[in-house]
């Protein structure tokens, strides 16, 4: 047991070593941080407290968006590396269990996101901060209650969308154990990406749907796929003061995410177990 | 090479691999609804344009991609900026569009509801009578008539910004505003100051401006007891400048000659200070007129 | 009777192609054995089924019919991989590590105990010739480099049984000779050796057996010697025979019963004559440097 988490975490740091040494990661990471530090633009509009609410979104957005093509671009860069220059098959010739080769991969990924979710959390609340000390010293009115953005809530945040990340990445290694090329992984993940993050409309049409084949399918289809709309509560937790997130339904999305991410990475090695590399 | 058995055929196997695989998604889903189903109530409690139909058919393509996710908001906010340069413009039929483009695309922010309903209620009647030769040109009828119009338009538009936020006074105060400033309309700008004045967090200022509408219609009686009433119902705070209030009942009462004894006595309420309350006057971000 | 390295028992193996469920037989009923500390070179063109064989006594693809064990036990196992190491044909590795590096993390992966991981990978490195170019990048080592680093890369956790994929594909003949002599030396600490070739020649002098497949068959299999030998002919090699002299051999050969089937000069082959030219060379070479260097250390 010690043995395989060993080797688990000597793949993981290597498929992290190797994403990390990546231009791609890198210049994907440049430009997040600089969609950020553009939104420093605001100001010239003049907007008041709103100007915060401008610049978290831009924070959000730019983690989303961003976050979304390097978990599914770099998970499937680094399956099909393996693959294609034929490391893979080096690797599993030791010994070396299929599934912890691919946890690995999978660990290896998600620490690469973990990394880019902390620098962009921690941008955004460095900027945050610092728009808002600003904004206090010219609009002392609007901060009676102290400060409006809840930091403590960034990190949160940041944390929903790093389980969320995970499901993607694991969906995405699931796809990769299939599929032969990597243009068919990195779009047919997308397509999924899309469908969960838009799965919720089909998940709450059914219960005003007339019972019938048509409810029986959409039923169907809400519990295929992931509702990835279910970790998208930035507004809520950073502004919201009147009404905080509880602890147990962040406790619920993190246990949701997880038990999803190990469902979709088991799913991918019953695939790679039979894959012919 | 030769043929496999109808089993073993690469289709039937592919077949049943799939199906295994939506079979154990489906048992998982259905496993973890318990966990998602209460979390899923309170973060759609949450997030009211969790609704994607007041968008359809106003996009373009490049827009769809933003309001599948965490991008919506960005484009709202790039929209309110287009806004911002469009006005500037004073371009009103492409204003009208991309107010209502940001407002649906992120009907969270009541910031965006009440200043366009500004743009529209105030700065769009002035390009139109501009248009139709001036202030001096444009007889007082037609002037009247396109105030009417935007005022209008600028009603039914605050009227769906209060189902998104239903306890907002100052969308509704807003319509007061109007009312007021643009229709001269004392009568409903009064009614429009009391619904204000009756909200939870409403600005104090509603509730004297009330006052003030009901005596320039002549109702000073009216206007004493209810600010008589209002005095006592005043926490102790300085932004509710009581003492305002009672410079105005003084006025009243020797306006309508009230009787020494049955004058208004405040009781003994010490002068507050501290600054104990959190309802600031009023704070307006943005656009000024 | 000890047990064999690798046992192959009527594996055959079946790919699917395309969608009409039409299947292409990779390997068909092969039967081998491979003793323990043998060389077994497997030959045969290009998608005789070679690798597909390898693939599957390496547990990467599991066979249709038939089973493989290696030292005994199920090739497929994780268990049974332990005492295999494995050069893929062509290799390519992690290029941003340095040489050293990447053998340090195979070692690792492979579970060689802590205390032994620099001791081992040492001695590996110098066994396959890297010392001097280990602290460089993978990405930009030559082909052969990378032939040889990837001979570490399979012996750094000692397996008893060495798989190698086309060695020399794609090497220069002194790489060749250097990996050749490599396999020796894992014959003389008691390795067993599997390596698969198309390239006869560079093989020849190496294996102690070859197995020959054709289109997943077993088409011969023996030893070197004697599948090569013409076992009813003899060739004489001599040197500074006269005309004279040379007929009366002629004669007596008659006269004896045989028959002159034919006369040639002896070739020698282009390998070894580029070998040997270039170990001349180097031996110059290396000559002149020690003279300078022992000339300088007596400054």
């Amino acid at each position: 047991m010690i043995d395989s988490i060993n080797r688990l975490r000597f793949i993981a740091g290597n498929t992290f070593l190797e994403a990390v040494r990546q231009k791609f990661f890198n210049s994907l990471l440049l430009i997040s941080i600089a969609l950020l530090a553009s939104s420093t633009f605001f100001q010239q509009f003049d907007f008041g407290t709103n100007e915060l609410k401008f610049i978290t979104d831009f924070g959000f957005g730019a983690l989303f968006f961003f976050g979304s093509i390097l978990s599914v671009t770099a998970t499937t860069q680094l399956f099909f590396n393996e693959i294609e220059n034929r490391t893979a098959l080096t690797m599993l010739a030791k010994p070396i269990h299929k599934l912890e080769f691919l946890a690995g991969k999978f660990f290896g990924a998600h620490m690469l996101m973990l990394c880019f979710t902390a620098v962009i959390t921690l941008v955004l609340a460095g900027m945050l901060y610092w728009r808002e000390t600003e904004l206090m010293a010219r609009l002392g009115d609007a901060f009676i209650d102290g400060r409006l953005v809840n930091y403590s809530d960034i990190f949160v945040f940041g944390l929903l969308q790093w389980m969320k990340f995970g499901v993607l990445t694991a969906i995405t290694l699931f796809i990769a154990s299939f599929s032969n090329t990597n243009l068919y992984t990195i779009v047919v993940s997308f397509f999924v990406l899309i469908i969960c993050q838009l799965q919720y409309i089909a998940r709450d049409a059914y219960s005003t749907m007339e019972a019938g084949i048509g409810r029986w399918l959409v039923q169907f289809l809400g519990l295929i796929f992931p509702n990835f709309q279910l970790f998208n509560i930035g507004d809520q937790l950073v502004f919201n003061v009147k009404a905080p997130i509880p602890a147990v339904t962040i406790l619920q999305i993190v246990g949701y995410g997880l038990i999803y991410t190990v469902v979709f990475v088991l799913l991918a090695h019953v695939n790679f177990r039979r894959r012919e590399i | 090479m030769h043929e496999g058995s109808f089993i073993e055929h690469p289709l039937v196997i592919r077949l049943r691999r799939i199906v295994v695989v939506l079979l154990v998604l489906i048992f998982v889903g259905a496993l973890l609804r318990p966990i998602e189903s209460p979390a899923w109530q309170v973060v759609k409690s949450g997030q009211s344009e969790l609704n994607l139909e007041g968008i359809e058919g106003s996009l373009g393509q490049g827009l769809v991609v933003g309001v599948l996710g965490g991008f919506r908001a960005i484009m709202a906010d790039f929209m309110w900026i287009r806004v911002n340069t469009i006005w500037e413009r004073r371009d009103r039929t492409k204003l009208d569009a991309m107010i209502r483009l940001s407002t649906t695309l992120d009907p969270r922010q009541s910031f965006f509801w009440f200043n366009g309903a500004r743009m529209i209620a105030y700065d769009v009647p002035n390009w139109r009578i501009r248009e139709e030769g001036g202030y001096s040109e444009v007889p007082d009828s037609r002037q009247d008539e396109i105030n009417r119009e935007q005022a209008e338009q600028a009603f039914i538009f605050l009227e769906k910004a209060r189902e998104f936020h239903p306890d907002e006074p100052k969308l509704v105060v807003e319509v007061a505003q109007i009312y007021l400033n643009r229709l001269k309309d004392i009568p409903n700008a009064a009614d429009w100051f009391l619904k204000t004045s009756k909200m939870p967090n409403a600005p104090y200022f509603a509730a004297r401006i009330y006052a003030e509408l009901l005596r320039r219609q002549g109702l000073d009686r009216e206007a004493y007891d209810y600010l008589r009433e209002l005095y006592s119902e005043l926490p102790n705070d300085p932004y509710a400048q009581k003492n305002i209030i009672l410079e105005r009942i003084r006025t009243l009462e020797s306006i309508l000659e009230v009787q020494y004894l049955l004058r208004f006595n405040p009781g003994d309420v010490s002068p507050v200070i501290a600054p104990a309350n959190s309802h600031p006057e009023h704070s307006h971000h943005g656009h000024n007129h | 009777m000890t047990t064999p390295a690798i046992r192959i028992q009527g594996l055959t193996k079946d790919f699917s192609v395309g969608m009409r469920g039409l299947k292409l037989r990779a390997v068909d009923g092969l039967n081998l054995e491979v003793g323990d500390n043998e060389i077994l070179g497997l030959l045969g063109p290009n998608g005789s089924g070679k690798s597909t064989t390898i693939k599957i006594i390496l547990g990467l693809l599991q066979a249709s019919v038939g089973e493989c064990q290696i030292y005994g036990k199920p090739s497929h196992t994780v268990d049974a991989r332990r005492s295999v190491g494995f050069l893929p044909e062509a290799p390519y590795f992690y290029r941003y590590l340095s040489g050293r590096e990447l053998i340090r993390f195979y070692a690792r992966v492979c579970g060689v105990p802590r205390s032994q991981i620099k001791e081992q990978v040492d001695s590996v490195i110098e066994l396959v010739g890297m010392t001097e170019a280990t602290h460089r990048r993978v990405g930009t080592y030559s082909k052969g480099m990378l032939q040889r680093i990837g001979l570490a890369q399979a012996l750094v956790h000692d397996p008893q049984l060495v798989i190698l994929d086309e060695p020399t594909a794609g090497v220069d003949p002194l790489g060749s000779a250097a990996i050749a002599e490599i396999i020796r030396e894992l014959k003389r600490r008691g390795k067993t050796i599997l390596l698969s070739s198309h390239l006869l020649a560079q093989i020849e002098g190496l294996c102690d057996r070859v197995a020959i497949l054709h289109r997943g068959k077993l088409v011969r299999e023996g030893r070197v010697d004697d599948l090569v030998q013409d076992q009813h002919t003899e060739s004489l090699v001599v040197e500074g025979l006269s005309p004279a002299g040379r007929a009366a051999v002629e004669q007596a050969i008659t006269a004896e019963g045989g028959r002159l089937c034919r006369v040639e000069k002896p070739r020698l082959s282009l390998d070894a004559l580029f070998l040997k030219e270039v170990q001349q060379q180097e031996a110059v070479r290396s000559d002149s440097t020690d003279t300078v260097e022992q000339g300088g250390k007596h400054d």
